[in-house]
């Protein structure tokens, strides 16, 4: 009832808008909008049953959406599938109060071609219905343990479809995606010292973007694409430095001879860093020019805090240390506000924005081993995207 | 050894051994440097010479077989203890003895703390030893560090006793 009632007063307000909004958007996660899936439901195997079953747990997986009892939605979807070989998909969603169609689309794509396809469908109607980007296309590097080695992975955002991309039997840290998807900056140990790659996922081949003596690590890609963070200790101390790749010429952006510095994080305009520092004798958070100049502190509260993400929204998400374990905290450099996010006594850690700048992926460890969960700082309840094995800083593509 | 070069070598080992002992204790104590104002420099001349740049290519060559016992540090801290002291010249000995050969610092940290924050701690617990080192009177130029953060514990398991362990630099000789 009261939904409704929200529902008919968005879309007076929004009468006329070029692009009404069928779903509120709250700071609370609890407000959903409901969905009438009935009309989605395929009973035969094959292309068209994984497809609506992915959109389906896609749009749920959302965090805009709940599922309503068959003809009682606020928003129904509607869709025709079939096709022979291949897959035949019109998708419809109309607002079942006011009856507008808030989306609809014809698809033709091969049978294997299905999942991604939901995947696809299922952001286009998170940003019809609700303005804002959705992140079920999306995928996740990370670090995955073989053996005795650590090798880099990539999956889908809902966890499947896990590749394996290196096969080096050595240690690989730190994945960072470039801006078009295409390749990933990570840290390895294949030369046995450690080395900045970056590794072209449709081909595999691989460039060296920091192979200094001593430390190499980092390598966050700027906005553009076009520069490298990274912590390197050739002068004689881990310092940040940007490298510009065309030509390979190295700035040096902090000076703090008897400190460390690691985890350099871009702002989305690429005009600063956010990176952790122990000059003030335990880790935290500080924020400076990408050119250097002098830092400002951003954390304030806890004893530690570390593992940097500057995202899409503008906010920074971190872990911060409580007690003995780690907590994930987003901080506004704006106003220097933190707000611990309410997960459970494990150890959280290595947080990763999801394009919506709402979900974050991270590291959720126990006695049992590391998971990579889906955390949403809106407070819905985490779940688990790869409980199997043990796994490590996810980084979310754009 | 004449009198002035005895005593510049010992000026030099005093102030790199303050720089090396620095400001990294728990207890914070003139750790705390204050940021406002540093600017940026592109080379690094830190005070103390506590920065000893590493030149621009990879020291290389087969592992000589020698081995040396690992230096361990407090938690939080890139300090070389006093009572560690012993092994590290043990090292100066041997790399006096044998000029050619070069020398890998490895650092590393126990399991708590962020990961990639213990990739940094770990270099500088590397990069500590390498300035003793120094002090001692060994040529820069044959060392380097590689620090593999909490990636390649000694001893496995949780606690103290397995912690301490893990919080170390150790020696790798090349040919």
């Amino acid at each position: 009832m009261r939904f409704r009632f929200f529902i008919g007063v968005l879309m007076l307000a929004s009468a006329g808008a070029a692009l009404a909004q069928d779903v509120r958007v709250t700071k609370a996660g609890g407000d959903k909008a409901s969905v009438d899936f009935s009309g989605l439901s395929v009973s035969a195997d094959g292309p068209a049953r994984v497809f609506a079953q992915v959109l389906r747990a896609d749009l749920l997986r959302s965090g805009w959406f709940t599922a309503s009892a068959p003809g009682r939605g606020e928003i129904r979807l509607l869709g025709s599938l079939g096709g022979g070989s291949g897959l035949e998909a019109r998708v419809e969603a109309l607002n079942t109060a006011t009856g507008r169609r808030i989306f609809g689309k014809s698809y033709s794509v091969s049978a294997a071609e299905a999942r991604r396809l939901a995947h696809v469908v299922a952001d286009e109607i998170v940003q019809a219905a609700t303005g804002r980007p959705g992140f079920a296309a999306s995928r996740l590097a990370l670090i995955g343990r073989r053996g005795g080695a650590k090798e880099l992975f990539v999956c889908d955002a809902d966890g499947a479809n896990l590749v394996q991309v290196t096969r080096d039997n050595s240690i690989s840290l730190y994945p960072r995606w470039s801006p078009d998807r295409s390749r990933i900056v990570y840290t390895s140990y294949v030369k046995r010292f450690p080395d900045v790659l970056m590794i072209e996922l449709a081909t595999g081949a691989r460039t060296r973007i920091a192979g200094y003596p001593g430390l190499n690590a980092g390598g966050a890609l700027s906005p553009d694409g076009r520069f490298s963070a990274l912590v390197l200790s050739r002068d004689g101390n881990p310092e940040i430095y940007v490298k510009r790749l065309a030509d390979g010429a190295l700035t040096r952006v902090t000076n703090t001879p008897r400190a460390a510095e690691a985890s350099p994080s871009w702002s989305p305009d690429g005009t600063q860093l956010v990176y952790v520092s122990d000059v003030s004798g335990r880790p935290q958070l500080y924020i400076v020019g990408r050119d250097g100049g002098a830092p400002r502190r951003l954390t304030l509260r806890g004893s530690e805090n570390v593992a940097p993400d500057w995202g899409p929204g503008g906010k920074i998400a971190h872990a911060t240390r409580v007690g003995s374990a780690f907590q994930l905290s987003i901080t506004d450099p704006a106003t220097g506000e933190t707000v611990p996010l309410a997960l459970d006594a494990a150890d959280w850690e290595d947080p990763s924005w999801a394009r919506n700048g709402r979900h974050l992926a991270a590291i959720r460890r126990d006695a049992r081993g590391s998971a990579v969960y889906l955390v949403d700082s809106m407070g819905d309840a985490p779940l688990p995207l790869l409980t199997e094995g043990d796994w490590f800083s996810p980084a979310w593509s754009p | 050894m004449s009198s002035p070069r005895w005593w510049s070598i010992v000026a030099l080992a005093l102030a790199v051994g303050v720089a090396a002992s620095g400001c990294r204790s728990r207890r914070g104590s003139g750790s705390g440097t204050d940021l406002a104002g540093t600017n940026i420099v592109t080379d690094p001349g830190g005070a103390f010479g506590a920065d000893i740049g590493m030149g621009d290519e990879r020291l290389e060559g087969e592992l000589a077989n020698v081995k040396f016992e690992p230096v361990y540090f407090d938690y939080d801290s890139s300090q070389v203890k006093t009572s560690e002291r012993a092994k590290i010249e043990a090292v100066a000995d041997y790399l006096r003895a044998n000029a050619a050969k070069k020398l890998i610092i490895e650092g590393h940290c126990d399991e708590r703390g962020s990961a990639e924050y213990n990739l940094a701690l770990g270099e500088r617990r590397a990069l500590a030893v390498r300035s003793y080192l120094v002090g001692l009177g060994i040529d820069a130029a044959r060392m380097q560090t590689s620090s593999f953060g909490e990636e390649r514990p000694a001893a496995q398991g949780t606690g103290e006793a397995v912690w301490r362990l893990n919080r170390r630099a150790e020696f790798v000789v090349l040919q």
